[in-house]
This record gives structure tokens, C-alpha cells and sequence, in this order.
């Protein structure tokens, strides 16, 4: 599945993503220096454990927050861009000019300029480019208003850009409720008089009457029943086929996400660590986290269950980056792995042994 | 299997303004020593609700309509809120779904560990008294029973052993005490001090002051002959090296001397403090034989030997033959009692038979019945059987519902009318006055056959008793009996004092894997991560050694690694414990690694059970396989089987099958009669038509199949 979206063009960009939050006088690093790209029509799968930052990365997106620092692209345009890059390095150069001498007025010209023109993206982006991306929220108890019916809640989005034809609005609302598999009649209730699999359904249609082409759905499944949760997935696949969607999938139930997603990213403590298709992430992990992530998976399968033992990660037996700091590189192609160059190297070996023996297997 | 726990034909509804909610039917389960249990289901089905009528926290509007739960001997669903203390969070213990809420925000954690043990130390300490001294009573009258039979002994043998017994174990619980009191002092000061050692440096030295003066008030209580011997010099001295450092502690610089001072003295406490604990019943004995007998020694397993074998010789090898004769005295005497108690139990069936039952009749009966049962118990017997122990509660209960049930049928059957006619004279005049709430009727015909079923079930089990004539191994038997008097003896010294909750609370901190347990102990719940919060709620649930932990689908608010860390955990405590576990959750994947039997529930009823293997590898309830195919696994390409639908509405649950309404499987006749219990094998038991003989042939879904394939194929795999 996805070889096809490799030549399509590239809908979302993240770029050297900073979400950082203040508390008091120290800085929490929800988010730190996280760049990947979605093509269109691609489900992109993020992990990792609660408080690793996959929500906040979402959130940043939409511009729920403002971005620290970095860059996101969407469509190619600029919607969001943070400053923390531009202040530190003029203040670097400052620092630096103060020591040596040299003038880098210049240099801190240019990089104001930036700086300005980053700030301009980051207020004026254009609004009917935003609405395009949508969000669909892990509780729906909590993200929709109970004081709301569901037409109003539905119809909201398209409210606020300024639609006033009752008639369209409400052929729209109808139209939506019956592609989530719910019906007309719904439209006049309130969300308390819906299960929680029909609650979140109603997320769904909020998020699909603004027609996006990216959807970015927040745990959609983690407060639903497991019988709720099939119906769920199921229903945003078939979404996906019909309005040809492209979604960034946040979930921590790794099994959820490799049936659902093309590629995965997997994040650890703000960064990420791993990122290759569902694939090939599955069958050969190459950071240790990951590992560690898949030896948790519960399966339905007893005997499975008494042989797997779970491996635990500790980075600071695991790395050494005393003398070398890591970074995101390319082991094999479109597999990324955090790491620097000493175990870049290990992990190429290792990827390519088991490549081979995996090809030898085939062949 | 040993049985722990019973739970027999419970059903249980909630009173709404809709009508009554019947959250569970009929179901029947029951939990052996040291399994786990596992029951699935959507929400809704009734899981929760069932864990709750055992801890007996249903909501004030649930009704019990029928049925018992039976543990050590007792029906919790008919005990008081007042008897129940001694179950609940004592022997049965519960986890629940969100650590947050079940923990108090703002009390800190050492708080709320340390809470219900000391509450709990003062109760345990009354029970194990009582225990005691119950059974040494029925042990003499046991034995004096035997004896005036004629058997090996005679009552004055009797009546000397017993007294001997009397002394023997109050002494040692005085010596017991005194020991105790002096090892934990000197335990609290080791631990302490370590703590000094490795804080000293980030500490500030007034606050440090202050606990190092509590310490050193400890200091002087840990003489005792065998932990720090009263003489020991060098401990003194080190002592008093400490106390004078500690309270000339003012600033930092003095903290390295300060630290080798602690270190020494900690030292010499390792080294004084026993590893082992002498036996003081044997020591006890041997105190009284010779009274001038020196046993104060630092080896406690050479005193042990000595002591043990003294009293074994002189002592117990009588006692022992006494207890058998008692033991098996009591146990003849009671098979003598069954056998009376069947004759009138089969009398008095046909009482309970008739089509028009007599008030009178039935209650005069009931009592006679009961109090020839009560008296055919063994109440010397360790292993307590359910039936006759909650034979007279049950039957009284049955009796009064049915009768106290008549004339309330009447009086709702015409406030429902009134009502009604109320509501149609209004709705004729276009007014909405809201309808009237449904008639709550009592279940007669159910109340007449639990009558008759309690009474045939005791027969029943007399008549297997009575009959066979196993041999039982009494010396066996009064060496359990002997063991078991001395457990009651250390529990009535046991006290718990707040330093040693503290000590408690923390050894289970570490237990449960929560690093640097002396600090946390002093947080408050926020500063802990969610996977650490749900490990403080299990240290609270063990605090109390309970025989039965509930989980309630403790691991649904956490991710994956969280996840598998705490079941992990919850397995190695299984096993450490002997802890039976009922695990309520409805992820099959968690069940796997858990469950030694699984339940499947759905609207209120049992629909499938039997071992993890079984419901794993041959399910055989079209339930079962929706939940299995709606779950993705790994290998998982196929578009997932969502269940369609919604679980039904269990204010008028369906007549059928309740599933049918959502299963592609579906036959007429599940629309229209319940299915009964199929067995597949003796432990795998299915409700579905689909296992009558006459039923077509269906096969569950493809990627049940497939996945249970792919499982076949993996286990062979890793055989080889």
C-alpha cells in the first residue's frame, strides 16, 4: 500500500518541530526538534507511551498551539512557524561578536528578516487552508458540547466560514450523519443520548463536513469498547476510500496502528525515534524503544503470551552519547532511526542481516 | 480445585425510573485457590456489577433479586454492612479501572497506605484471639468426647494436655511479644539510618535533626535476649557516639563524621539483628520444664533444633495423638449428625414441594432443619464447606421473600394500575404527566423453587457424604490443626504500631516496584505517574494479605508498556501470594496473558466459558468470535468484523438468545428460546444453539481461523 503514495506529492511537511511549555522557571519539552512528512493519501501511525508528546504534535498542527520553534508546511504553504531557531542563533551570534569582534550586524539583519516573515506565516495563514485539516478527539464525552445538538454541533464549522443557507446546511449535517452510519432523525438530539460508539461517530462527521484532506485522529479509539472500536476503524478506512483522505493516526494500541497505518513514526520523550513503513518497522525494529514497544503487545493467543517476555528499555545502559550526539538517520531506505554515527553503523548491519535473511526466506 | 469463591444463580437488577434494569441473569461461577479468572465482556454486560455484589458495593438502587456468593463459609450477599468490614479489603480485596479515583488527592501516599492497616491491626489481632480460643475450647470437648468413649486417653490426660496447651501459649505470647517489640525497634532503626546515610547530603541538617532524635529514642528499645543482648558494650558505644553527633548536627561539614558513625552502628545492627525467629512455643515449653535453663544464645536455629525436639518428645507427641482422637471424635460424631440431618431434610421436601405452601408449616420446618444442620457441621474441620454453613441464612431469606413477596405483589400490581389509569386520564386530556413507573413484582415461582433447591442441594451433598467412607489420615489432619493454632497465636501478638505500618507500607512499596519508596512515601498522588499511581492502588489492595483480589480492568487507562508492566506485576504477586484473581477487562489480548479460565459475559449472562485454551484456541460462541474478529493482531489485513449494533436494552431483555438480534449466525430458534449450557468438554461450557445436535454446521469467522492457524503454526514453531 505504500509504494502507491510514494510519488504523490507531499500534503503535510514538519519541519524541526519545538512545542516546549513553561513551567515556572524551566521549560518542559513536550515536543523537541521533530520533523516527518505525509503524502497524500497516506495514514501515518504515531506511538509511543502516554506523555511522549504524539498529542502535542497534533495539536501543534492545527495550531492549537503556538509552535515554539520550527516550521509546518501544509500543501506547501507555510500555516505555522515558531521563532526559538531565529532568537537563539542571533543571540549565539551576539555572544559570538562579543568575544571575536566580528560584525555580524548583517547576519542578525537577515535573520530578524526571517524572523519577521515567520511570524507573518504563522498569524496570516490563509484560513480556508486550515480548515482543511481536521481533528478528531480521543474522549468524545469530553470534546463535544453537551448543550449542543448534534446539528449544531456538526454545522458549526461551517457557520463560523460564513454560511448562512439554512437548506445547505442542513442537506450538508444529513449527508455526513448518514455517511458516519448514523441517521437524519439523530440530527435534532443531544450527545448524551448516544453511545460512546455513536459519540464518537459524531466527531467523525464534525470533522468530514469541512471536507479535509487531513485528519488528525487523536486516539479515536482508545475510550471505546473493543467491539466499538472495529466499527470505528472500520468506518474511518472506509472514509478514507471514499474522500480520499489522508490521516495522521495518534494511538498508543500498537496493534490498532499497524493494521491501520502505511508508515509510523515512534516517539520517546518529545523526540522521535523511529520512523518506516508499518511493515518493515514490525518486522525489523532497529532502536531498542521500539523493540521494547513491540514486546509489550498483548495478543489473544495464550501460548504466545507465556513465551513473551518484555524487553525493558533503559537509554542510559542502552546509549552512549557522551561524545557524539544523535540524530535522525536513514538506515535503509525510508526506515529512520535516532542515533549517531557509531550506531548508525551497527544498525545498518543489522538491518541488512536481517534484509538478507529475510529475502533468502523468500526466495 | 479448591474453591475460594461460589457464586450461584446471582441476579441482580437496578430500580430505575424506566423500570428495573436487569444487569445480571443467572449466572454461575466459581473461583479456585490461586487461579485467575477472567471475565469479558462489552461494557454493560454485567461484569462490573457481579465484582461489586462481592465486595458488596452495589449502588443503593440495585436489587438482589436471587442467589449467593459464598465465601469461607458465609453468604456475602446476606451479611451486614457491619460484618462485612471483616471481608472487604481484609480477605477481598479490589483494583479499579482509574488509579486517580480511588486514591485521595489530598493525602499522601504513605497516609493512605498505613490508614487501614493500623485500623485493620486491632480487628485481626481481636479475630485471631477469638479464633484461638474457640477452637482450643471445641479441641478439649473434642477430646473429652473421646475420651469418655474409651479410646487411647482418658480425660484426665485430657484435661492436663489442654491446660499444659493454655500455659504453654500464653507464655509464648508473652515471650513472642517481648522479641517482637525489641526486633522491630531494632529493624525501624537499621532502615532509618540507611536512610540518614544515603540523604544526608541533600538534606537540611535541622529537619534531618529532628528524625535522627526520633531514631536515637529507638535506640534503647532493641535489648532483648536474642536481638541486641543487654550487655552488648560495643552497641552502647556506638550508640552513644551517634545520639551525641546527631544532636550537635547543625551544618553540613559535620555531616561526614555524622556518616560513619551512622555506618558503624548500622553495621553492628545488621549483624546483631537474627535472620530467623526462634520458635517461642517449643522455647516456651522448655522455659516451664526447666526452669534454669540457659537459652540465651545467638543461634537461633541450634536453640531451635533444641527446643523443638524437647517439645516434641515431652509434649506434642501426646497432644498430637490427643487431637487426632478429638479430631476424629468430632468428625464421627458430626457424619452421625449428616445422617439425621438427611433423614429429616428428605422428610421435609415434600413440605416445601407443595403446589400451596403453609406459612406456619414451612417456618416450623425450616427451624428444625436448621438447627439439626447446624449441629451436623464439623466445626473442627479447617476446610469449611459452603452449603450447610449458609444453609440457614439462605432458606430463611427464601422463606421470607416468598411470604413477604404475596401481599407486596398485590399492593404494586394495584399502585401500578392506579398509576396507569391515572396516566390514560390524563393522556385523554393531552396532558403529559410521564409514565408510570412498571410494577416491581417479587418472582414467587423463582423464590418457591430457591426453597427447594437450597434443601435438595444440602440433601444432595449429605448423601454423597454419608455414603462414601473415606479414611481420613487424623494425625495428618492434627498437625494442621496444631499449625493452624500457632498462626493464631503469632497473629494475636502481631500489633501494628504506626511505625510498623510504615515499615509495612513501605516493603510493599518495593514489592510492587516503586523506586525509593522511602521517599514516595511522603508524596502526594499527583507527583506519580500513571503506571505508578495504578502500583500504589495495588499496594494498597495487598496491605491487607487479602485471599481474593478483583482487578477491574486495571490496566485500561494505560498504554502498552505501562500496561504489560503492571499485569507483570499483578501475575509475579499471583504467584508470590497465592492469590486468587477475578480480572474483569475487555481486551482479549490482556486476558491472555492472565487468565488460567475465562467467562465470557453478554447482557447479563454467562454465554461461554472455559479455559484460556479453550476459549482461545476453539471458541465456540458466536460472541466469542465477534470479539476475537473485531480485534486486529499483527498480521491482521483483512477488513475487521465490527459486532453491528448496540448490546440490547436490559429493561426488557430479549426472550431468545439476547445476542441474536446482533449475530449473523443467528437460527429462529434464538430469537425465541434461551439457549441452555452446552458442554463441550467437563471445564468448556458454551449457550448457543449452534451445539445442539440438531443445529447446522457453522464455522466461525475467516479470520478467527486464520488467526487460530497462524497460532497453531507459531506454537509448533517454537516446539522446534
Amino acid at each position: 500500500m505504500s509504494k502507491s503514495h510514494a510519488e504523490n506529492e507531499v500534503l503535510l511537511k514538519v519541519d524541526h518541530l519545538k512545542q516546549y511549555f513553561k513551567m515556572g522557571k524551566s521549560e518542559l519539552k513536550a515536543v523537541d526538534d521533530v520533523s516527518f512528512e505525509i503524502r497524500r493519501g497516506e495514514v501515518f501511525g504515531l506511538v509511543g507511551e502516554s506523555g511522549c508528546g504524539k498529542t502535542t504534535t497534533g495539536r501543534s498542527i492545527i495550531k492549537l498551539y503556538d509552535i515554539t520553534g520550527g516550521n509546518v508546511y501544509f500543501k506547501g504553504d507555510r500555516i505555522a512557524a515558531g521563532t526559538r531557531s531565529y532568537d537563539d542563533r542571533i543571540k549565539e551570534l551576539k555572544a559570538e561578536a562579543k568575544a571575536s569582534g566580528r560584525n555580524v550586524s548583517d547576519e542578525i539583519a537577515a535573520l530578524k528578516k526571517e524572523r519577521a516573515a515567520a511570524r507573518y506565516d504563522h498569524k496570516h495563514a490563509d484560513p480556508k487552508e486550515v480548515t482543511q485539516i481536521q481533528m478528531i478527539f480521543q474522549d468524545p464525552i469530553a470534546s463535544l458540547n453537551p448543550r449542543m445538538t448534534v446539528r449544531e454541533i456538526i454545522a458549526e464549522g461551517l457557520m463560523i466560514q460564513g454560511i448562512k443557507d439554512k437548506k445547505f446546511i442542513d442537506e450538508k449535517v444529513y449527508e455526513v450523519l448518514e455517511m458516519v452510519g448514523l441517521v437524519r432523525e439523530h440530527a435534532g438530539r443531544y450527545p448524551h443520548e448516544f453511545s460512546g460508539g455513536q459519540r464518537q461517530r459524531i466527531g467523525i462527521a464534525r470533522a468530514i463536513i469541512m471536507k479535509p484532506e487531513l485528519i488528525i485522529a487523536d486516539e479515536p479509539i482508545s475510550a471505546l469498547d473493543v467491539s466499538i472500536q472495529a466499527q470505528v476503524i472500520n468506518l474511518l478506512n472506509d472514509l478514507r476510500a471514499s474522500m480520499n483522505l489522508t490521516i495522521l493516526f495518534i494511538a498508543h494500541d500498537l496493534s490498532v496502528v499497524k493494521y491501520f497505518s502505511d508508515r509510523i513514526g515512534v516517539m520517546y520523550f518529545g523526540k522521535m525515534v523511529e520512523m518506516a513503513d508499518s511493515d518493515e518497522l514490525f518486522e525489523h525494529p532497529l532502536h531498542p524503544y521500539t523493540k521494547s514497544l513491540l514486546s509489550a503487545i498483548p495478543l489473544p493467543d495464550p501460548h504466545y503470551e507465556k513465551r513473551r517476555r518484555r524487553i525493558v528499555y533503559k537509554p542510559d545502559e542502552v546509549h552512549d552519547y557522551s561524545r557524539e550526539q544523535p540524530q535522525l538517520r536513514e538506515v535503509r531506505p525510508g526506515h529512520l532511526v535516532y542515533c549517531n554515527t557509531e550506531e548508525f553503523e551497527r544498525y545498518q548491519k543489522e538491518a541488512g542481516a536481517a534484509g538478507g535473511s529475510a529475502s533468502a526466506k523468500k526466495a | 480445585m479448591d474453591k475460594i469463591l461460589d457464586v450461584k444463580n446471582l441476579r441482580i437488577s437496578f430500580r430505575t425510573n424506566n423500570g428495573t434494569v436487569k444487569a445480571v441473569r443467572d449466572i454461575n461461577l466459581e473461583l479456585g485457590k490461586g487461579e485467575t479468572l477472567a471475565i469479558v465482556g462489552e461494557s454493560g454486560s454485567g461484569k462490573s456489577v457481579t465484582a461489586k455484589a462481592m465486595l458488596g458495593i452495589l449502588a443503593p438502587n440495585s436489587i438482589i433479586e436471587n442467589g449467593e456468593i459464598v465465601y469461607d463459609g458465609k453468604d456475602l450477599l446476606k451479611l451486614s454492612e457491619e460484618e462485612f468490614h471483616d471481608y472487604r479489603g481484609n480477605r477481598i480485596s479490589m483494583i479499579f479501572q482509574d488509579p486517580m479515583s480511588s486514591l485521595n488527592p489530598i493525602m499522601r501516599i504513605g497516609k493512605q497506605l498505613t490508614e487501614a492497616m493500623i485500623l485493620n491491626g486491632k480487628a485481626n489481632q481481636r479475630a485471631a484471639k477469638k479464633e484461638l480460643s474457640e477452637k482450643t475450647r471445641l479441641l478439649t470437648k473434642a477430646m473429652l468426647g473421646a475420651a469418655s468413649e474409651g479410646g487411647a486417653i482418658t480425660s484426665a490426660q485430657v484435661n492436663s494436655l489442654t491446660t499444659q496447651f493454655k500455659e504453654i501459649s500464653s507464655k509464648a505470647i508473652r515471650l513472642s511479644r517481648e522479641f517482637g517489640r525489641a526486633y522491630q525497634a531494632a529493624a525501624e532503626c537499621r532502615d532509618e539510618l540507611a536512610l540518614y546515610i544515603t540523604d544526608i547530603k541533600k538534606d537540611d541538617p535541622k529537619s534531618l535533626v529532628k528524625e535522627m532524635k526520633e531514631t536515637a529514642g529507638k535506640l534503647s528499645k532493641v535489648f532483648s535476649p536474642y536481638v541486641v543482648e543487654e550487655g552488648n558494650t560495643s552497641y552502647k558505644g556506638k550508640a552513644e557516639t551517634f545520639k551525641g553527633l546527631a544532636s550537635a548536627y547543625r551544618k553540613q561539614d559535620q555531616a561526614d563524621e555524622l556518616t560513619a558513625a551512622m555506618k558503624d552502628l548500622k553495621d553492628e545492627l545488621e549483624r546483631q539483628i537474627p535472620q530467623e525467629k526462634p520458635d517461642f512455643f517449643a522455647m516456651a515449653y522448655y522455659l516451664m520444664k526447666q526452669p534454669g535453663a540457659q537459652v540465651h544464645q545467638k543461634d537461633i536455629k541450634a536453640l531451635n533444633d533444641k527446643t523443638q525436639a524437647y517439645l516434641e518428645e515431652h509434649f506434642l507427641k501426646e497432644f498430637i495423638q490427643a487431637t487426632a482422637a478429638g479430631l476424629e471424635y468430632s468428625s464421627k460424631t458430626s457424619l452421625k449428625a449428616k445422617k439425621a440431618a438427611l433423614d429429616a431434610l428428605k422428610k421435609a421436601l415434600p413440605v416445601y414441594e407443595k403446589e400451596k405452601l403453609d406459612k406456619g408449616e414451612c417456618e416450623r420446618t425450616a427451624a428444625s432443619l436448621i438447627h439439626l444442620v447446624d449441629q451436623s457441621i464439623d466445626r473442627l474441620a479447617l476446610k469449611k464447606e459452603n452449603l450447610p454453613y449458609v444453609f440457614g441464612t439462605s432458606l430463611h431469606s427464601a422463606i421470607k421473600k416468598y411470604f413477604e413477596g404475596i401481599p407486596h405483589n398485590r399492593k404494586e400490581e394495584k399502585r401500578f394500575a392506579n398509576d396507569q389509569a391515572k396516566y390514560e386520564k390524563n393522556a385523554a386530556k393531552g396532558r403529559d404527566i410521564g409514565k408510570p413507573v412498571p410494577a416491581l413484582l417479587v418472582d414467587l415461582d423463582l423464590e418457591h423453587s430457591n426453597m427447594i433447591r437450597i434443601v435438595k442441594n444440602l440433601s444432595d451433598l449429605y448423601e454423597s457424604q454419608t455414603a462414601q467412607n473415606a479414611k481420613a489420615d487424623y494425625n495428618e489432619m492434627a498437625r494442621e490443626m496444631i499449625h493452624h493454632l500457632y498462626q493464631q497465636e503469632t497473629k494475636v501478638v502481631h500489633k501494628v504500631t504506626k511505625g510498623m505500618a510504615k515499615h509495612h507500607a513501605i516493603e510493599l512499596m518495593e514489592e510492587v516496584g516503586i523506586a525509593e519508596a522511602r521517599k514516595r512515601y511522603n508524596q502526594f498522588p499527583f507527583e506519580f505517574s500513571g503506571g505508578m499511581r495504578q502500583r500504589i492502588v495495588i499496594a494498597i489492595a495487598l496491605a491487607a494479605n487479602p485471599d481474593i483480589l478483583i482487578c477491574d480492568e486495571p490496566t485500561t487507562a494505560l498504554d502498552v508498556t505501562i500496561q504489560s508492566q503492571i499485569l507483570e506485576l499483578i501475575n509475579k504477586l499471583k504467584e508470590e501470594r497465592k492469590l486468587s484473581i477475578i480480572f474483569i477487562t475487555h481486551d482479549l489480548g490482556v486476558v491472555a496473558n492472565m487468565a488460567d479460565r475465562i467467562a465470557v459475559m453478554y447482557a447479563g449472562k454467562i454465554v461461554e466459558y472455559g479455559t484460556a485454551d479453550e476459549i482461545f484456541y476453539e471458541p465456540a460462541h458466536p460472541y466469542t468470535w465477534a470479539l476475537l474478529s473485531s480485534m486486529p493482531d499483527l498480521d491482521t489485513k483483512e477488513k475487521l468484523e465490527a459486532i453491528p449494533g448496540t448490546p440490547p436494552n436490559m429493561i426488557h431483555p430479549p426472550n431468545g438468545d439476547a445476542f441474536a438480534a446482533r449475530n449473523k449466525y443467528a437460527m429462529e430458534i434464538d430469537f425465541e428460546e434461551q439457549p441452555p449450557m452446552f458442554e463441550i468438554t467437563p471445564t468448556h461450557h458454551a449457550a448457543t444453539w449452534l451445539l445442539h445436535p440438531n443445529a447446522p454446521k457453522v464455522e466461525p469467522p475467516k479470520i478467527v481461523t486464520d488467526r487460530i492457524e497462524r497460532m497453531r503454526k507459531l506454537e509448533v514453531d517454537a516446539n522446534e
